[in-house]
Parts: structure tokens; C-alpha cells; sequence
């Protein structure tokens, strides 16, 4: 994902984390930040229905597993997604960023259509 | 037919010799055998009851005799029967005769026999002598009361228990879950919300072009995409699954042929472009 910054660091970089951000920042393509930031949010909303479920109750028990198996199931696609569709994964290499997007896109729906019948 | 026969019966029965029982008499001991009682039995006129104890044994003897002939019958069937009018059980004995007509039966309440019928303390079984034998007339002598000690109380039968009616079933069910306070709820669907104000700020940071979404090989893909949202969309709301799986069929060829056109329009340009 991010290049290797360790070795060519200087003693005065402030910090590997820092840099490691700001390599991040640079090198990364913009459609591919687009779909991290989709991540990211997915993390975080599972992360606070999670905290709901534990602090608060479980209660609409079908209404949690809904919401927090598609915040992961998506988490899930959308992580293959970025991995097929990333030019620097060499693993990836004949599959072609459409048959990626096809794939999520079928995914997705099969997932959505599990989530819908949980809701209740 | 049945008045011959009967008729037959009185004939035979009229010429039948009687059969008379001799020199009867019961001997009570008692578990050291030492002789507690011993009188004749009287058959004209009731006698005392025959009172046994616990480890007492009774022994009866008498001869079945014809007295026109004047020996001893050996007759076909021989039986004391011990009979509870209270409870109405009956227990039948067979009494071994010897061809003498001489009989001697010992009844020991250490070791009662499986015919005797189960007593009470205060109730006495009536005791006869039935017998009978083809070349005479059938005897029935009644033969004085016997009072026996209570028997024990049944054995209890190892399932015994399982043939009592079960008690009633009370089910328990937890109590319904209820809904947080309003606050708490209101709280936390603000946190579970937060979410998409990051997802939106980071995409305003994004800035992604996707200049050929409109254009007429994309947005059929991109519209049937959102008709499958919305269909599952309206599953929720009200759709039966039926239904769904009816219409998803349908709208399913549609995006095939939507996606395959798009996605082949995409990679047409992306690898001219590549080239």
C-alpha cells in the first residue's frame, strides 16, 4: 500500500508515523483515497453500533446484526475492491478493474439483499 | 336340544354317589412347633375362627370318604378356597389327596402361599373345600373362618411413580426488552450518524472527476444499480419475498446487459487511452 520508508528516512524526519502519512498522501492515487475514506467510514460506523450494542442494549438484536454485518460485509468488498483495483498490487494483475467492479457490484447486492431480510 | 342335555345332566347327577369328609381336624403351631390348638372340624355347625399368628402354621387334615361304599375316594380335584367378602379377593390352594382319600395341608404364614389372598387385620377369609371328582356329586364344605395377621403393603413397583399425572407446566418467559430513554437513543443515533459527516469531509478532500458517468453507455449501469437498491429498498418496506425475487430476476438481465456494456465502454477507453 504505502512505500517502504523505513531505510531512506533521515534522522531529522520527524516521525515514521508522520511520514508515513505524508507518503500516503502523495503517492496515492485519488480514486483510491476516495475509496479508503469509504473505509474508513464503514470502520467507524461499525466501530459505534458496536459500542451502542455493548453499552446501551442489544434490544432490535435483528436491527444490530443488519447494520453491523453490512458495515462489515461492505468493509469486506470493498477491501477486495481496492486490492484488485490498485495498479501496484502485483497480485492482481489480470483481473481488470472493471471484472473488479463488476464483482463488487454483484457482491453488494447479494449482501444488501441479506441485510434488507434482517431488518425486519 | 338344551332340556335333553339338561335333563341328561339331573340323570346323571340324581344316580351320583355322595362324597362325605372324615375325621377333619386342624392343628395350630407356632414357629418352635409346639401345639397351640388342635380341634375337629365341625361341618353341621359354625365354628370360632381359626386365629394364626405371625409364624404360626396351620395344618389341616381330613379323608374324603363314600360311605356306601365305605372307603376312601381319591377325587379328581381338590381345593381350599380363601375368600375376603370385604374385598372380594379369592385365592384358590390345590390340596394334594392321596388315593386313600387322606389329604393334609399345611399352610405356613412364614412362607404364605402365592394363592393366599392379600388380608386386613380385622377382616377373616372365608375358607371352603370344594371337590370334585366324575363318579360323585360335587362337595363344597364350608370350613371355619380363618384370621389372619395383616399382610404386608404391596411393594411399591420401581415405576410406580411415573403413573401419577405430572405437575402442571408453568412456563416462565423473560420479561419484554425495552427501548432506552429517549435521550440515551437521540445520543447515540448523533454518534452512529457522525460517520458520514467524516465519509463527506474526507470526499470533499477527494476530488475525484468521473467525467463520462452521464454519458449513455454508463448511466443504465449506474440507474439499474440504484433500481436493485431501491427494489430491496422497497422489500423492507412492504414487498413480499416473492415479489422481490420475481422483480430481481428481471432487473438482474437488465444489469448484466447494462454492466456489460458499460464496464466494456470503460475498459475500451482505458486501454486506448493506456495505448
Amino acid at each position: 500500500m504505502a512505500p517502504k520508508t523505513t531505510p531512506s528516512t533521515p534522522k531529522s524526519a520527524p516521525s515514521p508515523v508522520a511520514s508515513l502519512w505524508k507518503a500516503y498522501n502523495d503517492e496515492t492515487p485519488d480514486r483510491l483515497k476516495f475509496v479508503d475514506s469509504f473505509l474508513v467510514f464503514l470502520m467507524l460506523s461499525g466501530i459505534t453500533q458496536f459500542l451502542y450494542c455493548i453499552l446501551v442494549t442489544s434490544f432490535p438484536f435483528n436491527a444490530f446484526l443488519a447494520g453491523f454485518s453490512s458495515t462489515v460485509g461492505q468493509f469486506v468488498l470493498t477491501a477486495s475492491l481496492r486490492s484488485q483495483v490498485n495498479p501496484t498490487t502485483k497480485d492482481f494483475k489480470d483481473v481488470s478493474p472493471e471484472r473488479a467492479f463488476a464483482d463488487f457490484a454483484l457482491g453488494s447486492i447479494v449482501l444488501h439483499f441479506f441485510v434488507f431480510n434482517f431488518l425486519g | 336340544m338344551r332340556c335333553l342335555f339338561s335333563l341328561l345332566l339331573l340323570a346323571a347327577s340324581a344316580r351320583a354317589a355322595i362324597l362325605t369328609l372324615q375325621s377333619a381336624r386342624f392343628i395350630i403351631t407356632d414357629a418352635k412347633g409346639e401345639q397351640v390348638r388342635s380341634e375337629p372340624i365341625s361341618t353341621t355347625h359354625a365354628a370360632k375362627p381359626i386365629e394364626l399368628g405371625k409364624s404360626d402354621t396351620l395344618k389341616l387334615t381330613f379323608q374324603v370318604f363314600d360311605k356306601e361304599e365305605g372307603q376312601g375316594v381319591q377325587p379328581h380335584q381338590t381345593f381350599l378356597r380363601f375368600y375376603d367378602e370385604v374385598s372380594g379377593e379369592e385365592g384358590l390352594q390345590p390340596v394334594r389327596v392321596a388315593s386313600n382319600g387322606k389329604a393334609k395341608f399345611e399352610l405356613n404364614l412364614a412362607k404364605p402361599p402365592l394363592s393366599l389372598p392379600p388380608t386386613k387385620a380385622d377382616t377373616p377369609l372365608k375358607l371352603s373345600l370344594i371337590i370334585g371328582a366324575p363318579s360323585h356329586s360335587p362337595l363344597t364344605v364350608k370350613l371355619p373362618d380363618l384370621l389372619l395377621p395383616a399382610s404386608q403393603a404391596p411393594p411399591v413397583h420401581p415405576d410406580e411413580a411415573s403413573f401419577h399425572p405430572l405437575p402442571e407446566i408453568h412456563h416462565t418467559f423473560r420479561p419484554d426488552q425495552k427501548l432506552p430513554p429517549r435521550p440515551i437513543s437521540a445520543v447515540f443515533t448523533a454518534v452512529v450518524l457522525a460517520p458520514w459527516v467524516v465519509l463527506l469531509g474526507l470526499w470533499s478532500q477527494v476530488s475525484i472527476r468521473v467525467p463520462y458517468i452521464f454519458s449513455p453507455s454508463i448511466l443504465p449501469f449506474i440507474a439499474t444499480l440504484g433500481a436493485f437498491e431501491g427494489l430491496l429498498f422497497a422489500y423492507w418496506v412492504d414487498l413480499k419475498l416473492g415479489q422481490v425475487l420475481f422483480y430481481g430476476a428481471g432487473l438482474s438481465l437488465a444489469t448484466i446487459f447494462t454492466g456489460k456494456n458499460a464496464l466494456a465502454a470503460i475498459g475500451s477507453r482505458r486501454t486506448g487511452k493506456g495505448n
